[in-house]
């Protein structure tokens, strides 16, 4: 791939990349979120056609129209979220887009022949007519790469493909990547695991803000440099702000807690233990699949019964938190990272949307009083800098600063004893950010206790009085503010499990 | 982006909710649709017919049975439902309305009491099959449909529940039609208009402020935009959801008893089909299927809207295949007026 | 006539549940003491209905039942098609297989009913067809009643009765369905070359609300009307309501079609309605019919049900016979 770029609106997401894939060579694909990796992906992949560059396929110029036309060119991807038929049988799937036989009858005898001789060369051993939702995960991916070799597949690209796994999945995986490297297929594997990439992969590209900012072969750089690269030289000191020492009141402590996952072969969040004290600001980080999100949910009560704990406490009083009603008595706020689908009621005013998390104190009786609702609403866009006149607008048509103001606000109004905050400043413009961290220390310094899970380690370390730094669902160290500069946070995000269980 | 600059004195929002952009222009569209109907009975007013006001309380009236169970529907739409079940509760009730107060010879007030608490219970059913067991709402409700109908017709005997009354011989005997049907029936106000068109706009009015002033109303438009967030944000989202099809019941209920008064009897085949017509009176008013977003006034639009185009179409003796087709292609003309909100 | 109007209104995906729903208890064992004192004497009536949705035909079913009753060595198996063709279909097929000793079907639709009822037919099973017809000659009798005729007396007795002249209301059941036609110009026939002029005519399905509905138009467009003529009792009805809620009932006539014990009869002895005029539902000949084909008495291919007028005169005496 040559001088690729890839413009969404205004915005330029990727500028003048170029990719060398070797046929017989996995090359890993590294950098965070908005760095341009899957929009790369997507128009190797045939998603994005709209670009500027050359994709060169054996020497040839291609250009990828549609998913279908990539896979035609040998292009393959495989999903996090996989794409096969569960009520179809492994056969019919791997022949789903071009069924064996002629003139539209499906010749089943040859294409159960020609699935057991795909699965044997993946090293599944499986009955071609079982069905793909009686597989477990790792086999349905096993499946997905065999369905991806049938249809010749030369260029693999696998995202982030580990994320669901449990360990012994995993050495089938990287086994059966051996294999395709063997048989000289070009693998693009994107992934944030160190000790992943120097297991399997040859060479490494880290790309930054739509740019390559470094390529080398594995082994021949050390995490260092990797983590520098994916940060870039910006502003790697935290703002130094004085912060008075939290008052060692315990607001929350956790003991054991889990997260079960409805798809992943592992708990997302994996028995944590941590205390959170009244003041404090807490940041959780995480990259992608580490679970840090996923443990501020469980904590919201949002996911119910899925979220266990031996116990968990606030202010030293054990409390069950089953639903986010029950999580708000007990004065948690819990501010999703997606606003869109969780944040907000879209066709509803910013107003009420501000004012639906306090609207039993503002409706007496369950009488609504407007102009009572405004006086709070007015109050609240005061407080997180919003223009009134923005409370009479569908919350859906403000920008995404002033939504994350609304989404933030409407907790602050409860006036919250804990806040739990996902991904605070996502999709947020720069002075939005400055003030909803403002906001944030802010309510730490009344007294509340914040807890932010994020994979911006610069966020992160900007805002924490102290990281939890999570790994596959568990915590892998946590760092004094003193030490979390970003790429200590991002290296110890990135870097090898000792003693995985 | 900062505000800072912004002087405090700024107007501060009007009336947030009822300004938006949406709501006006989805008046204004509701307005066109009632407009053109309105338009259509001046050009075609039978022979004078359309200027007279027995004309319009017939409209008002014949209207009101529907309209009622349309106001029920309203809470159940705005929060992302649908209630297929309103016409059988309808039969349902008309059916013990007049077991009750015909057969027994129940008071008024307890033949009501009764007849509205067992139209509750089947909003409540509904309801708490699609809040608990997580079942489709049409599908929730299309059982409910099924099954209150099989209960009007056990109830009734299969026969319509009217004033001649069988003994166990069989023979029948004839006993008065109650005060209660008698009220309903009756025209009231100079004989302007008719008491069941009161009843349906005090339902109008009583879900209208529910829906727009109460906590409750705000809860359904959470819940129908965005449940996820509604529940993130405490809202009680199962108790919101039961709470609106109970509303939807128990003016089904109320419907039956005006049914069962303007028919003096309880027929338990009363109300087939109605549920369509009540749903198309919400969405032709501009109340979005999808949920979160309508109100009350727009849907009294759309009552007036199809049952202004019933009368017409009526009076002016439009024989019924034609009647059908400038039926549908009202409505289509007045939904694609409306999506394009 | 209005078995049309379930089939017209009840949408099609309810029926699919319903009939689910319904599947096990489409059959219940009919009246009589059936079966004791030893089955030498036993007589078995196999009826197959094609929708119980009706008060006509649940009367139908009655009558067979109540005159079943009169002869203890009767035993009727009723099945109810619930309006499905393909389950009355399946009926008959039953009940011939069974070897009732005679068949009464009262078939939903004539074309595909016919090869199933000829094909007992011709096993031997005596088969008598009510109301409607089936194609051919593969049955034994039919028993029905002459809508035409009963529109046309309806017709002769209203010229009577306004002497010759005057604003009538028609309404008209479902006129895609043929008893709505037949009832239609029989009356038409009747008053052609009197004064007496359709002064506002609308289709009211049937339905009693729909009929008042239409009457309330008809009401606010004509400022004297002398009759009314409904093809249903409760159409009749439903103009009643709507001319008195009107404060107009006095000025005119009302006068339906079906007599129902419980619905047209009822009405004329309460005085709401003027006349109303019997659609028989056979279910007494049809025993009795069976009953002779038992003696191995011939009986015709077509049996033509007389029709009662019931007035407020005659109502206590059961009515008058027609012709």
């Amino acid at each position: 791939m040559e001088h690729i770029t890839k413009r969404f609106g205004r915005a330029t997401v990727l500028d003048g990349v170029s990719l060398d894939l070797h046929a017989g060579e996995v090359h890993a694909l590294l950098g965070e979120n908005g760095a341009g990796k899957s929009t790369l992906l997507k128009i190797l992949a045939g998603v994005h056609t709209d670009h500027g560059g050359s994709i060169f396929l054996d020497g040839r110029l291609v250009r990828p129209r549609s998913p279908a036309h990539a896979g035609a060119l040998g292009i393959a991807v495989i999903h996090q979220e996989l794409s096969l038929l569960p009520a179809l049988s492994i056969a019919e799937n791997l022949f789903v887009e071009r069924p064996l036989g002629r003139l539209g009858w499906i010749d089943r005898r040859r294409e159960r022949a020609s699935a057991a001789r795909i699965l044997g060369e993946v090293g599944l051993e499986l009955d071609p007519d079982m069905l793909v939702e009686g597989l477990s995960l790792p086999e349905r991916q096993l499946v997905e790469v065999a369905r991806a070799l049938g249809r010749g597949a030369r260029v693999l690209i696998m995202d982030e493909p580990t994320s669901a796994l449990a360990g012994p999945a995993i050495d089938r995986l990287f086994e059966l990547v051996s294999g395709l490297r063997a048989r000289g297929v070009a693998v693009v594997y994107v992934s944030h695991r160190m000790e992943e990439i120097e297991r399997i992969a040859d060479r490494l590209t880290v790309l930054r803000d739509g740019r390559v900012v470094g390529s080398a072969r594995v082994g021949e750089v050390p995490l260092d440099q990797v983590v520098a690269w994916m940060l870039g030289p910006r502003s790697l000191a935290a703002e130094e702000l004085p912060r008075p020492a939290p008052a060692r009141e315990e607001r929350l402590s956790v003991e054991a807690f889990s997260v079960d996952s409805v798809a992943f072969e592992r708990p997302l969040v994996d028995r944590v233990s941590f205390v959170v004290f009244a003041g404090e600001i807490v940041g959780l980080f995480g990259l992608s699949d580490a679970g840090a999100g996923e443990l501020l949910l469980g904590l919201s009560g949002a996911l119910g019964a899925r979220a266990r704990a031996k116990e968990v406490r606030i202010s030293s009083v054990p409390v069950r938190m089953g639903s986010p009603r029950e999580a708000r008595a007990l004065g948690v706020a819990f501010v999703p990272a997606d606003r869109k689908s969780m944040g907000l009621v879209p066709g509803m005013t910013a107003e009420h949307n501000g004012t639906l998390v306090t609207l039993p104190s503002l409706s007496p009786l369950g009488l609504l009083r407007p102009a009572r609702e405004r006086r709070a609403a007015l109050g609240m866009a005061a407080d997180v800098g919003l223009r009134p006149e923005a409370l009479a607008m569908d919350a859906a048509t403000l920008s995404g600063g002033n939504q994350q103001k609304v989404v933030l606000g409407k907790w602050l109004l409860d006036e919250p004893r804990l806040l739990l905050c996902d991904e605070p400043t996502r999709g947020v413009d720069v002075g939005a950010k400055a003030e909803i961290h403002a906001k944030l220390r802010a309510l730490a310094a009344r007294g509340a206790a914040v807890l932010v899970a994020g994979s911006d380690a610069r966020e992160i370390a900007a805002l924490a009085d102290r990281v939890l730094v999570l790994r596959r669902g568990r915590i892998a160290a946590e760092v004094a503010r003193a030490e979390a500069t970003p790429a200590a946070l991002l290296a110890l995000a990135m870097g090898h499990d000792e003693g995985r269980a | 982006m900062s505000d800072k600059s912004l002087s405090p004195d700024v107007p501060a929002a009007r009336s947030a909710g009822k300004t938006s952009a949406w709501h006006r222009s989805s008046l204004a569209r509701a307005l066109f649709s009632l407009a053109l109907v309105l338009t259509l009975g001046v050009m075609f007013p039978a022979e004078g017919a359309f200027f007279r006001l027995g004309t319009h309380q017939g409209a008002w009236r014949q209207a009101s049975v529907v309209g009622i169970l349309a106001c029920g529907l309203l809470p159940v739409i705005l929060a992302g439902g649908i209630d297929l079940s309103v016409g059988s509760v309808l039969g349902l009730s008309a059916v013990v309305a007049a077991k009750l107060s015909i057969h027994a010879g129940e008071p008024g007030w307890l033949s009501v009491l009764l007849v509205l608490v067992m139209g509750a219970v089947c909003g409540a059913a509904s309801g708490s099959v699609v809040a608990f067991a997580r079942v489709q709402p049409f599908v929730a409700t299309l059982a409910m449909m099924v099954f209150a109908r099989g209960l009007a017709k056990m109830a009734s005997g299969g026969t319509k529940v009217a004033t001649a009354v069988p003994g166990p011989d069989g023979v029948l005997r004839y006993v008065e039609v109650p005060p209660l049907f008698r009220a309903l029936d009756a025209p009231v106000l100079g004989g302007r208009v008719a008491a069941v068109t009161l009843v349906f706009l005090a339902i109008a009015a009583i879900v209208g402020f529910l829906c727009a002033r109460h906590r409750l109303g705000r809860y359904l438009y959470a819940v129908g935009g965005n449940e996820e967030a509604a529940r993130l944000s405490g809202v009680p989202v199962r108790a919101t959801k039961i709470l609106a099809y109970v509303i939807c019941g128990v003016c089904a209920a109320v419907a039956g008893i005006c049914q069962a008064a303007q028919e003096q009897q309880g027929d338990p085949e009363a109300g087939v089909s109605y549920e369509l017509t009540a749903i198309a009176m919400v969405v032709i008013g501009g109340t979005s299927l999808k949920g979160g977003r309508g109100g009350m006034g727009l849907t009294l639009l759309g009552v007036l809207t199809i049952g202004y185009l019933d009368k017409i179409l009526s009076i002016n003796a439009v024989p019924e295949a034609s009647r059908l087709m400038l039926t549908g292609a009202i409505v289509i003309v007045a939904a694609v007026a409306q999506k394009n909100s | 006539m209005s078995r049309t109007m379930l089939a017209f209104t009840r949408r099609a995906f309810t029926l699919g549940l319903l009939v689910l729903a319904c599947a096990c208890k489409g059959e219940s064992k009919g009246s009589g003491p059936a079966g004791e004192g030893g089955n030498k004497a036993r007589f078995v009536i196999g009826m197959s209905q094609c929708n119980l949705g009706e008060p006509w035909r649940v009367q139908m079913n009655a009558d067979i039942a109540a005159a079943a009753k009169e002869h203890p060595e009767i035993e009727v198996v009723f099945k109810d098609a619930q309006n499905d063709t393909l389950k009355q279909r399946a009926h008959v097929e039953e009940l011939a297989s069974a070897k009732v000793d005679v068949l009464l079907v009262s078939p939903k639709e004539a074309q595909p009913l016919t090869e199933p009822i000829g094909k007992a037919f011709d096993a031997g099973v005596p088969v008598i067809v009510l109301d409607r017809a089936v194609l051919g000659e593969r049955y034994t009798t039919f028993i029905g009643a002459d809508n035409k005729k009963i529109g046309r007396a309806a017709g002769e007795w209203i010229k009577k009765v306004l002497g010759g002249k005057g604003k009538v209301v028609e309404l008209k059941g479902l006129m895609t369905s043929t008893p709505g036609q037949d009832r239609s110009a029989g009356f038409r026939e009747a008053i052609a070359g009197s004064e007496i002029e359709i002064a506002f005519e609308a289709d009211m399905k049937w339905l009693e609300p729909e009929a008042r509905k239409e009457m309330d138009s008809a009401l606010s467009r004509l400022p004297k009307i002398d009759l009314v003529y409904a093809h249903n009792d409760p159409g009749a009805h439903g103009a009643y309501l709507a001319a008195r809620a009107a404060g107009r009932e006095k000025e005119m006539k009302f006068v339906g079609i079906d007599a129902l014990p419980h619905e047209g009869v009822s009405y004329v002895e309460q005085g709401i309605l003027d006349a109303t005029f019997q659609y028989p539902t056979g279910g007494r000949e049809a025993v009795e019919t069976a009953l002779r084909i038992r003696k191995g008495e011939k009986v015709p291919k077509t049996i033509t049900l007389g029709s009662r007028r019931f007035t407020k005169d005659d109502v206590k005496k059961g009515g008058e016979v027609i012709e």
